[in-house]
């Protein structure tokens, strides 16, 4: 009973530290805090592995420029994002789209996850059903018959 | 066993050297682009001559958009291609191409015309805001863009006369 309800404290203080973080400190993100955050999501045009947002070729800096124009005039970050998808095609995004084939990139691993976490379940019931096999009276007199001096 | 194994391998090391073989010049390989089929970004940027040019004015004809830097080997390859392209279609005057420069300094590319010939018009993209539009990742990069102003094909590599003018007859013939 005591660990049970050590597991759902557990749990508790989980949620509420998922919560508080998901709110971050409530005040709306300025406009260069926008474009640094767009610019990260998006990889750099000409260099390999890097996103517009950390590197300094001039191709980066093209897209930073225009992140930036693109805040400043109100465009929502979804919009700036779809703008440079028309230019460059889905790959310029570092994170695959949530639609279509790209769905499957991010759906597997929670799918994954699931499966193992239900696995996982499964076999600790298994485990506990186990253990929880007594002896019979027919077992208790063969280990006695075989201690027997 | 181990024999039809080494056979199948050979025979799929066959295939793939036949099929690169075969392959069309690079000219003729044109790459996916999500601009293909929609109107061409405005380039509307300062000619090494010092006059402004404008991509819209050059309506009516095709427009080999060009995105090169004198830096890049396959730009320098290319070169003497793109010159005798445009010397082939000098009298007709039925395509015109537009290079814009990537990443480099105009006095090196004033140089490197000097050196080896070509009378198109370069415009500069100090900013990089045309390759942008365009979604140029790297040069030699083109567009062919057809006379009504629409992106018809993007060539990633260095392309040759022959590939172009390939390429060219495809898009009158589509046209027609």
């Amino acid at each position: 009973m005591t660990s049970r309800l050590a597991w759902v404290a557990l749990a508790l203080v989980l949620l509420v530290a998922l919560f508080v973080g998901a709110r971050g400190d409530g005040s709306p993100p300025t406009d260069a805090e926008r474009s640094a955050r767009i610019a990260r999501s998006v990889r750099c045009p000409t260099c390999r592995g890097l996103s517009a947002g950390e590197s300094d070729a001039k191709a980066a800096v093209a897209v930073r420029d225009e992140i930036r124009r693109r805040v400043a005039r109100g465009q929502s970050d979804d919009a700036i994002r779809a703008y440079l998808v028309s230019r460059y095609g889905d790959d310029i995004l570092l994170a695959p789209p949530s639609s279509g084939v790209g769905l499957a990139v991010w759906a597997l691993p929670a799918v994954a996850f699931v499966l193992g976490a239900l696995g996982l379940a499964a076999a600790f019931v298994r485990w506990r059903r186990l253990t929880a096999v007594r002896p019979t009276s027919e077992d208790r007199a063969l280990v006695a018959e075989a201690r027997a001096p | 066993m181990a024999r039809w194994s080494a056979a199948g391998v050979a025979l799929v090391a066959v295939l793939l050297v036949t099929l690169l073989a075969t392959r069309e010049p690079a000219a003729t390989q044109v790459a996916s682009s999500a601009l293909a089929g929609h109107a061409a970004p405005e380039i509307a940027g300062r000619e090494l001559s010092g006059a402004t040019l404008r991509l819209s004015s050059l309506r009516g004809r095709f427009v080999l958009v060009n995105f090169f830097a004198t830096w890049c080997t396959p730009c320098q390859r290319e070169h003497p291609e793109l010159v005798k392209f445009t010397q082939r279609h000098l009298a007709a005057d039925d395509v015109r191409v537009l290079a814009v420069i990537f990443d480099d300094d105009a006095a090196n590319v004033r140089r490197f015309f000097a050196a080896e010939g070509g009378d198109w018009p370069v415009v500069a993209d100090p900013r990089g805001k045309v390759a942008l539009e365009y979604g140029v990742r790297g040069p030699p990069e083109s567009f062919l863009v057809d006379p009504d102003g629409f992106v018809l094909t993007r060539i990633v590599g260095e392309v040759d006369a022959d590939g172009l003018d390939r390429l060219l007859a495809q898009a009158g013939a589509a046209r027609s």
